[in-house]
């Protein structure tokens, strides 16, 4: 399901890897975590499947609604100086990756989309991204279509080696592109999930352990007895993004 | 009458407020992480996240865990340790255009003493709240909220480190919240916060697990309303003090049964993880209620619905 948004005041502030918190119209708890998937002009759209109670509620939203929504949140994706980007998605997780791939082919990247879902019919807006310029290599569990088996299967035996990986997608996916990318010594900037409750970093519920050098890494003192190399950062507020050799998940 | 007439105004201790609004500790970082969504002049009070003597790593993830009609969370009480906060947090408090309420938590007596009186001393900080009712660090923190004796002990070491208002947080996992409540009113504390999380647990059926990293953790949101409802109602009925009523407020009908139940003030904290705009919805909401009903304050509908409670042998209603 595609929600378009106008949304000015969004677009003008949203960068690659942005997410918000969008307050549930029947105002039955609680709010939820979405990408947002295209900003341009005045338009905006969020990207779901209906899956459960809430993106249902959000699906059979008419046009002309009002959509009362946080964001846009979080630290996005950082593309640097990167000429051949790879851009890793699973499932859902393909909401979060259009605006750096669009980013990326601005800046006259390569920009190569590693895209996997359980079964054809699930890897949605594949042609979008196609369109837009990028390469397109998929992976379904069923073999329905592209590669039978995981994307990440696809990253590890590319031939031509990305300078730089970004992935979005199940955490178990996630750590399996953040061990390919150590493999093959790329650096690698994953967006990660995780069940969150306020979204804008009050309650320090959504966190991953980080090395405490990292440069998202809250500035807290080391606790007593509990090791002085990590620190507990919020995917909300420090994240979504994080490097992936920062983490010790 | 009209909604601009009716006033909202509370006082708790020396705490007063043109809202009765806290936003409850945990729940809302330090008022800024809500601050672009949120015009904080409109709500009465940030209580803070709690802060300890020593820095705390919190707990293991997964810490949160959506639950029907509210959540179970075990966040450990992650925080910097109240040096480094004096130090580089508070200063940032005074910028908040609302009242913000420090609080305070710890694992003996000298703990809480030490951290209350260091913290109090600070002008940033409105008021204390003591956290002695947190259900997620093992055994030690709610432990002072579950013995009359802890409580005691705990309220007075911290009632002696200041003049500043002293809210006291109590925890529903007991027997007889009104007997803890008298305690702690006795052994000086100003308010009491009523009440802090239910203690749950989730298993996840697919990996035979317990869904939080921390295995049990604290169930806030409506599905603890009426349990709150009930805890508020007791308890003012056992005290003079006045009671900030929390537990799974999410509409204005939700906060009055709170005033009604004997609360003077409600705090918000799950609530604003559905849409942050309740605590200034309810507040709006309130006068236009009252002001319908010709009632110019809303002081005095605080506690009008005690009719004392029927006796079950007795009791001839038609209630379940």
């Amino acid at each position: 399901m595609l929600v378009g948004l106008h949304a000015p005041e969004l677009v003008r502030v949203t960068r690659p890897g942005h997410f918000a918190m969008v307050i549930p119209p029947s105002g039955e708890r609680a709010a939820t975590a979405l990408g947002i998937y295209e900003a341009h002009g005045e338009r905006a759209s969020l990207l779901f499947f209906e899956v459960g109670k809430r993106t249902r509620e959000l699906g059979s939203l008419k046009i002309g609604d009002q959509l009362g929504l946080l964001g846009p949140l979080g630290n996005g994706f950082t593309l640097g100086q990167a000429r051949n980007v790879a851009i890793v998605a699973g499932g859902v997780g393909i909401a979060s990756v259009l605006l750096p791939a669009q980013a990326a082919l601005a800046a006259g990247a390569r920009v190569r989309l590693f895209y996997g879902a359980r079964t054809k019919e699930l890897l949605v807006e594949r042609e979008r991204f196609a369109n837009e310029g990028c390469e397109v290599l998929v992976a379904t569990d069923d073999g329905s279509d592209g590669h039978r088996g995981y994307v990440t299967d696809l990253l590890a035996n590319a031939h031509d080696k990305p300078d730089l990986i970004l992935a979005c997608g199940p955490t178990p996916m996630l750590r399996a592109v953040a061990r390919v990318a150590g493999e093959i010594n790329v650096p690698a900037q994953l967006s990660l999930e995780e069940t969150f409750a306020c979204g804008v970093g009050g309650c320090w519920g959504c966190v991953v352990p980080l090395v405490r050098t990292s440069a998202q890494a809250p500035s807290f003192p080391p606790a007593e007895r509990q090791g002085s190399d990590v620190v507990y950062a919020r995917i909300c507020k420090e994240g979504p993004v994080f490097w992936a050799h920062e983490l010790r998940w | 009458m009209n909604a601009t007439q009716v006033d909202l105004s509370v006082k708790v201790g020396k705490l007063e407020l043109d809202y009765p609004t806290f936003m409850g500790s945990g729940c809302y970082g330090s008022g800024e992480e809500f601050a672009p969504f949120v015009d904080l002049a409109r709500i009465g009070a940030v209580v803070l996240k709690s802060v300890t003597r020593l820095p705390r790593l919190g707990n293991p993830t997964p810490r949160l865990v959506h639950t029907p009609a509210g959540m179970l969370n075990a966040i450990g009480l992650q925080n910097p340790g109240i040096e480094w906060y004096l130090e580089h947090d508070v200063k940032k408090f005074a910028e908040r255009p609302c009242a913000v309420v420090g609080s305070v938590a710890g694992f003996s007596v000298d703990d809480y003493a030490y951290t209350c009186e260091r913290l109090a001393a600070r002008d940033e900080i409105a008021a204390i709240e003591l956290n002695i009712s947190c259900p997620n660090v093992a055994h030690e923190g709610e432990t002072f909220a579950c013995d009359p004796n802890l409580t005691a002990n705990v309220v007075r070491a911290a009632r002696a480190t200041t003049d500043k208002t002293l809210i006291v947080k109590l925890s529903p996992n007991v027997t007889d919240i009104a007997g803890i409540a008298r305690v702690a009113e006795s052994a000086g504390a100003d308010a009491l916060a009523v009440i802090n999380t239910v203690r749950g647990m989730a298993i996840d059926v697919e990996t035979w697990k317990p869904r939080l990293g921390n295995v049990t953790g604290g169930l806030s949101g409506p599905a603890i309303r009426p349990i709150a409802v009930l805890a508020v109602y007791e308890v003012a009925r056992a005290v003079k003090i006045p009671i900030v009523g929390q537990g799974g407020i999410e509409t204005t009908s939700d906060a009055l049964e709170f005033f009604l139940a004997g609360a003077s003030a409600i705090s918000i904290g799950t609530g604003n993880f559905t849409d942050p705009r309740i605590p200034v919805r309810i507040a709006d909401e309130l006068a236009a209620y009252l002001a319908a009903r010709n009632v110019a304050s809303l002081r005095q509908i605080i506690g009008k619905a005690n009719v004392g409670f029927a006796n079950p042998y007795q009791y001839e209603g038609d209630e379940g």
